[in-house]
């Protein structure tokens, strides 16, 4: 399987976990075997986190995303390419996050 | 920016436990009896109902209703529950039941004999896994195994069972009752669960009375209760539980519960982060707490209402006796007692009774784990 991030491509939570918001917190429980290492395993996601999941919404493509996330976080283009690149990848790698077709 | 956005933590790990526990009252998990009834007929047993009762199966709450009052559950916050029964591998839409539980985001656990799984149900366990499957074992051997289910075969289909659910990878952990028809094969039991769960194994050795009051059956269920001092024995035999008893109780045998100035009933975590649902649409704070007064009908109303209106009022609850109010609500031993509001209902009819039974067992554990000077505080026995 290919776990590369890629910027044109839209991204949305898989239907492999629930996501959900408890307290104010987004914490997402995985559904299917696999996605997390123990049966117990819950995912919780900080501030910055959740405002970039909030985004995966399955219609826009991860460069757009990036775009609206530094105007919303007023940093400089590019400056935090790498650190959401690296969420998205980890939560593809964990199937949390799918590659949705277009439209 | 920060740089991890996302953490994984099992479970009791979570950081919402913080927020919760500044709290006074949350829901975090309720506990789903699917159905009272059961295959096996265990002598001890405080709940089951013949497996093929129709007017059982006609109360019983239908996959629709289950999943509305999930639904609500989920909005007040639930991450956890737990399906029990009886048996819940009864239900013919016990799968049904099960994903649309997960799929809301429950972590789910379920609690079984393991005498009916199927290679129906190892399927949907691999794939969608459940926090914990828990399997009761009544004996190691097929005569004490089936002394206490009253059921010929059902050692045979517990064992498949058990191999199934073992050999699947699901997470299965082993618990055992403790009473008169089993105790002197406690040892191999414990032997049992213990190569088979990578040696995991707890038991219980005091019983809980019927919940439906059946005085034949509570007959016999006082009739297979260990006495105080054999289950003292039990647990000293048990090295890993002593050491548990003893820890939990170093920490929490606590001469300032003496102090409590308040004259409420419940002082237990009953109703405040849990519920249990029974079979046909009743909501009680705890699993045992069938008082009629404490009891909701989700039939008749909704969980949010249940939830925010009833249960405090319940939680309000108090007593002005005068043996409650110097005895059991500011006894120290009360971790090392299985006294409680709810049980003293089930035992006596009266939710501030005094329980002797309990009474001996806790002064027992007391005097084993040494604490004498302690015990002095009730003062009673
Ligand atoms: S298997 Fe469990 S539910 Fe069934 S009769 Fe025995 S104790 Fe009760
Ligand atoms: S039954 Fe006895 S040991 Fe138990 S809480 Fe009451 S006074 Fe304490």
């Amino acid at each position: 399987m290919n776990t590369e991030v890629k910027m044109d491509s839209i991204y949305a939570p898989s239907e492999d976990v629930v996501v959900r918001e408890i307290e104010g917190e987004v914490i997402i429980v995985p559904l299917v075997a696999g996605v997390g290492n123990m049966e117990d395993e819950i995912f919780t996601l900080n501030e910055t986190g959740r405002a970039i999941l909030a985004k995966l919404d399955g219609k826009s493509r991860l460069k757009d995303v990036l775009e609206s996330l530094s105007e919303e976080f007023e940093s400089p283009a590019g400056e935090i390419d790498r650190d959401v690149i690296g969420f998205v990848g980890e939560l593809f790698k964990r199937n949390i996050l799918v590659e949705a077709s277009e439209g | 920016m920060n740089k991890s956005f996302v953490s994984s933590v099992p479970l009791p790990e979570s950081s919402l436990w913080d927020t919760m526990g500044k709290k006074e009252r949350s829901l975090l998990f309720f506990d789903l009896e699917i159905t009272a009834r059961c295959n096996n007929n265990c002598r001890h047993c405080y709940i089951n109902i013949p497996a093929g009762d129709r007017d059982a199966m006609k109360r019983e709450l239908s996959l629709d209703e289950i999943d509305e009052i999930a639904d609500e559950a989920v909005q007040l916050g639930a991450l956890w529950c737990l399906i029990t029964g009886g048996e819940p591998l009864l239900r013919e839409d016990f799968g049904d039941i099960y994903l649309s539980l997960k799929r809301k985001g429950l972590l789910v656990s379920i609690f079984t004999n393991a005498t009916l799984v199927t290679e129906e149900h190892i399927s949907l366990l691999r794939k969608y896994p459940p926090r914990v499957v828990e399997v009761s074992v009544y004996g190691a051997t097929r005569d004490t195994y089936e002394r206490v289910t009253r059921r010929r075969g059902s050692y045979l289909a517990f064992t498949r069972g058990l191999n199934l659910l073992s050999e699947s990878g699901v997470y299965v952990r082993l618990k055992a009752m403790a009473l008169r028809s089993n105790a002197n094969e406690l040892p191999e039991i414990a032997r049992f669960c213990r190569q088979r769960t990578m040696d995991y194994f707890r038991f219980d050795p005091v019983l809980h009375l019927r919940l439906d009051g059946n005085q034949a059956r509570n007959e016999e269920i006082r009739s297979e209760r260990l006495s105080p001092e054999k289950i003292v024995e039990l647990e000293r035999g048990d090295p890993d539980r002593f050491r548990t008893l003893k820890k939990e109780c170093d920490e929490l045998i606590d001469p300032r519960f003496s102090q409590i100035k308040c004259n409420h009933l419940f002082n237990c975590g009953a109703g405040r982060w849990s519920f249990t649902l029974s079979y046909d649409g009743m909501l009680h704070l705890c699993s045992s707490l069938c008082h009629p007064s404490c009891v909701y009908d989700l039939r008749k109303g909704s969980l949010t209402d249940a939830w925010n209106n009833f249960v405090p009022r319940v939680l309000d609850m108090k007593s002005d006796r005068k043996e409650f109010l110097e005895r059991c609500h500011v006894c120290p031993l009360t971790n090392l007692c299985l006294w409680c509001p709810a049980h003293a209902y089930l035992e006596k009819g009266e939710l501030d009774a005094h329980v002797e039974y309990f009474c001996k067992v806790a002064h027992s554990r007391a005097s084993a784990l040494g604490y004498n000077r302690i015990l002095s505080v009730d003062g009673k026995e």
